[in-house]
């Protein structure tokens, strides 16, 4: 268990570590994400602890970014100028996101792959 | 009785916002998960009344608060172990993930960012709707990265999952797109994690693609917009 949480917060160290001396684009925490995806690949095992410290982590993540949340309470202004905006916007690039994405992942089964899908 | 007074040590406002978001999963609990009661939805406006009422700043809200918005790092790099665990499928279904990965990232960035600019929004609003599609944490990061508003893309993040969650089923139904892992593909892509939550109640294998379609979609919109930011 304690391995598990070093190993996360090595990743997230280092990725910001990456994110700031190099330069890379990414958001350190996502460099972090990378990292431990390589390290998963290069020592292969089952990680038992690992996956219940991030199903824990998953499973609270909405309560974590509460605060972040609460923070739109300084935003009165661009939500009362922008706010109907906002919400058709999420609303139609969800809804298209979805449908897109679905289409191509079928087209993309049946043409490149053998099998049959419905 | 000595020491700083409660109201200004971290634990008022760290209780207060556990306390309410226990509250508001017990009703979310009973509601079988529906996306309308998502906790965070309800929390929000009552932990943002209690500031008001108590006069208390955001900023110390904030710092109070900080061992909770702590954990989205470590969260955000655990990410990484759906991505392995679907690895065997991810080889499989190589091409599909692919190309439905790189089109939901840009329809979600060009149809977002293009509906706010056609309606005259400024950068700091586009650059907070741009990662919409990403799981909440990143989301706010990559907002906060290219110029946008970090609690704004929050809010836009979390309303765009519980519309995805409520639209997902009669969406896909209409569109005729039958198999799971499309779907579940398709919602993790386009509404993150509450979508995922959402694609396991209905089938475990939309729900493994969903959360495979959320994790690869942070990275991806992640890169996506750090590298147009750097351009624009």
């Amino acid at each position: 268990m304690l391995n598990a949480i070093f190993l996360l917060l090595a990743c997230q160290l280092s990725g910001e570590a990456l994110h700031r001396l190099t330069g890379v684009p990414l958001p350190g925490a996502v460099v972090g994400m990378v990292l431990l995806l390589i390290w998963l690949s290069v020592r292969r095992r089952e990680r038992p602890a690992l996956t219940v410290v991030t199903a824990w982590l998953t499973a609270h993540l909405t309560l974590m970014f509460v605060p972040a949340a609460v923070g739109v309470m300084e935003q009165g202004a661009v939500l009362s100028r922008y706010g109907l905006a906002l919400v058709a916007a999420t609303v139609v690039s969800t809804a298209l996101t979805m449908i897109v994405t679905a289409l191509v992942f079928r087209w993309a089964v049946r043409r490149f792959s053998e099998e049959d899908v419905a | 009785m000595s020491g700083a007074p409660l109201l200004t040590t971290p634990l008022l406002w760290l209780a207060a916002t556990v306390g309410v978001f226990a509250g508001f999963d017990v009703l979310s609990r009973r509601s079988g998960r529906h996306p309308l009661c998502h906790p965070v939805l309800w929390s929000t406006p009552v932990l943002i009344a209690l500031l008001l009422v108590s006069g208390t700043p955001y900023a110390t809200y904030r710092a109070a608060t900080v061992p909770l918005s702590f954990l989205l790092g470590p969260a955000v790099v655990g990410l990484a172990v759906p991505i392995w665990r679907e690895r065997a499928r991810i080889r499989h279904l190589a091409v599909p993930v692919t190309l439905a990965l790189g089109a939901g990232a840009i329809t979600s960035i060009v149809s977002a960012v293009g509906i706010m600019a056609l309606l005259g929004a400024p950068r700091p609003i586009l650059a907070s709707i741009a990662p919409r599609a990403t799981t909440t944490p990143v989301a706010m990061d990559i907002a906060g990265q290219i110029g946008g508003i970090p609690s704004l893309a929050a809010v836009i993040v979390l309303f765009a999952g519980v519309i995805g969650a409520m639209i997902a089923t009669p969406l896909l139904n209409a569109v005729g797109v039958r198999d799971y892992r499309a779907r579940g593909f398709a919602v993790g892509v386009a509404a993150h994690g509450v979508g995922a939550a959402r694609a396991f109640q209905v089938d475990e294998t939309a729900g493994a693609m969903a959360s495979l379609g959320m994790a690869l979609n942070a990275v991806l919109t992640a890169a996506l917009l750090s590298i147009l930011a750097l351009l624009v």
